[in-house]
């Protein structure tokens, strides 16, 4: 049993990381985030189930068609939701994101259905055997995508001109819009890739769990407890933080129960925040006068 | 007058329902309101006064409710017994919560109530021999008064009073200390601290507080339903709860009476459209973020004016608090009052402040001068606690103050101001002062919450007083925001010295004033120093300084070049170079 325990916790704690990359890349270039990163997993899987189980179209063209979905949702996010509350001082822009949020659960609701679907996939078919135990392929190749993603990501900014923009951005925002730099635009191209990341977690999940428009409020949640954990301003924590996460919470699913699994998650992030408020991979902030 | 009448209608309006309608759906309708409007009360202080969002009140609310039913259903206590038990319980509860997350702000918060509101949850559904898990608890006897059982139309009663108590103690509260600093740590943190305020015990308050009003709505709703299951305490209750607060009007008294019954009903109204409920939720709760920052209430109300009629009075004419008072006769000690022995503090490799040593003398005013970068702002966080030096001591009074918090160091009589004027800008320029001068005395919060002692007389007096002699005792009522620029620093001032400052530190308090101003700033200061005040100035200004100062110290890359009468200083080589930056 530890085994497919060990691989599931793997599986979806790559996918909580892939999430939490999303809400650490908005928030180093803008110090805003989109609380509706899980409704955005959830939208990528909707999308997803819709044209390619339900229209029958390849999946190709599934994958095309949620991360357009989900960038442009993510654009919409920031247009509407962060960019007009951004001097407010107040983090107001925390309650119009999950407003956004709301609303496109409601959208999935009456569109979609209430009723979670299976979402049909020849990797989730038929468990493979690993050291004896039985496990999905799709498992597999979630923390494999998942890596391959993060690692992109983290190429994207460091070694393209646009990613290193938005790094810019992230270092000094006053700095990087006298340089020239775009900051606003710099920002929606946060938001819109951030979405994307969760919009592919939402695919690459939804072989694994039903899909439904309630399927990603936890894992958007989990995400951002993640983010926490490994600290808002550093990847490389969010990533490890992220496995962790997934490992313990399959332990305690595991070994304990599953409802005991979301209590001991969160209480860990309660415990992070009162002693490492800034994460496994942050840095002390200094306070400014 | 006009409110009068609006509170007077809602009060018939809510007697009047049981007398309309025996109807028992609606009954449990306009308790459900009833309720909300007690837990979304103490929302209010906490998210509208504090400005702390909480996303986890649903939580608390749950524990409210749960405590006073298993009080009913296992210990066999009465609804009497139950309130007050799951108030004290819940109010515990909320301060614990406080105490491990309430350092944080912003989206950090916002986890650690996020989690602790799925915690609860996660405890209500697993912790079956406690709550009966996803089944919950049945069973729960009515209240009853005198042996008898209350039926329906006589509970609703007891509900509705409760919530126009609830209402009446956040009006206490808003118009007391406690919330008058509520608003100052919302503000300004800084400012809060430099006057003494611990902005961690003044949140906790507004967490505890607010936890209890959940606690009690939660048993009211228990002893309402008869039942409780985890269903009724989800992370969608503790939003709808903040979109209650939100839409009615944040930090508005009648605030949670609008949000709580209009969302109550308006889904009512929708039924046909059950299906569009979230929606309803998401649009209104993004509209009240996006158009109506203060709600319904906030757009019906009219902004009032009260701004002076005419021009300024800037007279300096009021006298000082302390002038020809019994402190007075410390004018002419000239010891030292603060003392810096060998302070360093680097960032990095960099030695913003390198081994300065320093004596600013009682009743003087002495200048920290020196060009950009010189390490002079640095120096002022060092001395009023809001950075901890690496090495030297500190001392005010004879009493060792490095590294010690900035509010204990302001109770100690250090105030500083700050570069930028750090303003609570939703108070009113009396209420800014009356911050300072109560500090850190705010008294008992019960206290505040009955509304006795809603003018502590004494400190009211002084922050009059410290107005008046900054020469802005016609703007009391006007909002701080609206303030002028120059007044805003004389605010500061004044605020500081209510707080019974015996050492102001004045961080660039001339930068960006007109001429005419600093003149009046000028003489402002020499007046404190006359009323045996101690100013120490870090400026830029050179007139200002020349003119003023009774010693001057300049710093350049961290380090005292110079220290002395301002002629001497004024004709020091070191000093001439550091400026111009010919080399010695």
């Amino acid at each position: 049993m530890i085994i497919q325990l060990l691989v599931s916790g793997l599986a979806l704690g790559s996918m909580y990381g892939l999430v939490a990359l999303g809400y650490h890349m908005t928030w180093a270039t803008s110090r805003t985030l989109n609380f509706s990163q899980g409704h955005v997993v959830m939208l990528g899987a909707v999308v997803a189930y819709g044209v390619h189980v339900a229209a029958g179209w390849p999946l190709a063209v599934a994958v095309i068609a949620t991360l357009a979905a989900s960038a442009a949702f993510g654009l919409v996010v920031e247009r509407i939701a962060v960019r007009p509350f951004f001097t407010a001082g107040s983090p107001v822009w925390l309650l119009s994101t999950i407003a956004l949020g709301i609303i496109v659960e409601n959208v999935a609701m009456v569109t979609f259905g209430k009723d979670a679907r299976a979402f049909p996939s020849t990797l989730a078919l038929k468990p493979v055997f690993l050291l004896g135990a039985g496990v999905y392929p799709q498992e597999l190749l979630l923390p494999l995508a998942g890596v391959v993603l993060m690692g992109g990501t983290q190429l994207f900014y460091h070694r393209t001109f646009y990613g290193r923009q938005l790094k810019a951005v992230a270092w000094d925002r006053e700095a990087a819009g006298l340089m020239g730099i775009h900051v606003p635009r710099a920002v929606a191209t946060a938001y819109a890739l951030s979405a994307v990341l969760a919009g592919v977690a939402g695919v690459l999940l939804a072989p694994l769990l039903n899909v439904s428009p309630t399927m990603g409020t936890l894992i958007g949640l989990k995400a951002f407890a993640v983010a926490i954990l490994g600290g808002l301003g550093s990847a490389a924590g969010i990533v490890v933080a992220g496995f962790l996460y997934g490992l313990v919470e399959a332990l305690v699913a595991g070994y304990v129960s599953t409802g005991a699994r979301e209590i001991v998650g969160f209480a860990l992030v309660i415990a992070m925040l009162t002693v490492r408020p800034w994460g496994l991979g942050g840095r002390r902030p200094t306070r400014r006068v | 007058m006009r409110r009068a009448l609006g509170w007077t209608a809602v009060a018939l309006t809510a007697a009047a329902v049981p007398l309309v309608t025996a109807n028992t759906y609606y009954l449990y309708l306009a308790m459900t309101v009833a309720i909300f409007v007690v837990v979304t009360c103490g929302l209010n202080v906490l998210a509208g006064l504090n400005g702390q969002i909480s996303l986890g009140h649903a939580g608390l609310y749950a524990i409210g409710a749960y405590t006073a039913a298993l009080g009913a259903t296992r210990l066999g206590l009465g609804f009497w017994t139950a309130l007050p038990l799951a108030v004290a319980v819940t109010a515990a509860v909320g301060a614990g919560l406080a105490l491990t997350g309430l350092r944080l702000s912003g989206p950090y918060l916002a986890m650690v109530t996020i989690a602790f509101g799925i915690i609860v949850e996660g405890a209500l559904v697993e912790w079956v021999a406690l709550t009966g898990g996803p089944g919950g608890i049945f069973d729960i006897p009515r209240p009853a008064l005198g042996g008898t059982p209350l039926p329906l139309g006589r509970y609703y009663w007891i509900v509705t009073v409760t919530a126009a108590l609830a209402l009446l103690l956040t009006r206490n509260v808003a118009a007391s200390a406690w919330g008058r600093a509520f608003v100052a740590v919302k503000d300004s943190e800084l400012a809060a601290e430099s006057l003494g305020l611990s902005p961690y015990r003044v949140r906790t308050a507004a967490f505890t507080l607010s936890a209890a009003f959940a606690g009690a709505g939660g048993a009211l709703f228990a002893f309402l339903n008869g039942y409780l299951s985890p269903d009724s305490f989800t992370l969608q209750t503790s939003i709808l709860f903040l979109l209650i607060v939100l839409f009615g009007g944040l930090g508005t008294l009648a605030g949670p009476l609008v949000g709580a019954t209009a969302l109550v009903l308006l889904p009512e109204l929708i039924r046909q459209f059950l299906e569009y409920r979230l929606m309803l939720y998401g649009v209104l709760l993004l509209l009240s973020v996006y158009f109506l920052p203060r709600g319904v209430v906030g757009a019906l109300a009219r902004r009032r004016d009260a701004r002076p009629a005419a021009g300024d009075v800037s007279s300096f004419d009021a006298p000082l608090a302390r002038e020809g008072a019994p402190g007075g006769e410390h004018a002419r000690d000239e010891s030292v009052i603060v003392a810096l022995e060998g302070v360093t503090k680097a960032f990095g490799g960099l030695r913003a402040v390198a081994d300065v040593t320093l004596r600013v003398r009682a009743a003087t005013v002495h200048s920290v001068i020196g060009p950009n970068g010189a390490g002079k702002t640095t120096l002022v966080n060092l001395v009023a606690g809001f950075d901890t030096p690496d090495a030297g001591r500190i001392a005010l009074a004879g009493a060792p103050i490095a590294g010690q918090a900035p509010s204990s160091i302001a109770r100690r009589g250090l105030v500083r101001t700050f570069q930028t004027p750090q303003l609570f800008e939703a108070l009113s320029v009396l209420d800014n002062v009356r911050v300072g001068a109560v500090g850190h005395r705010l008294g008992s919060l019960a206290i505040a919450l009955l509304g006795l002692r809603r003018d502590a007389t004494a400190a009211d007096a002084r922050a009059r007083a410290a107005l008046a002699a900054v020469g802005l005792g016609e703007w009391t009522t006007t909002p701080a925001a609206d303030l002028p620029f120059g007044h805003r620093r004389r605010l500061e001032i004044a605020r500081a010295l209510a707080a019974g400052a015996r050492v102001f530190v004045l961080d660039e308090p001339a930068a960006g004033l007109a001429p005419a101003e600093v003149e009046a700033l000028d003489a402002l200061l020499a007046r404190l120093r006359a009323a045996g005040l101690t100013i120490v100035l870090i400026e830029h200004h050179v007139d200002l300084v020349m003119a003023i100062s009774d010693r001057v110290t300049v710093l350049d890359e961290g380090r005292v070049i110079a220290d002395g009468a301002p002629a001497a200083v004024q004709r020091d080589p070191a000093v001439v170079a550091a400026y111009l930056g010919t080399s010695p």
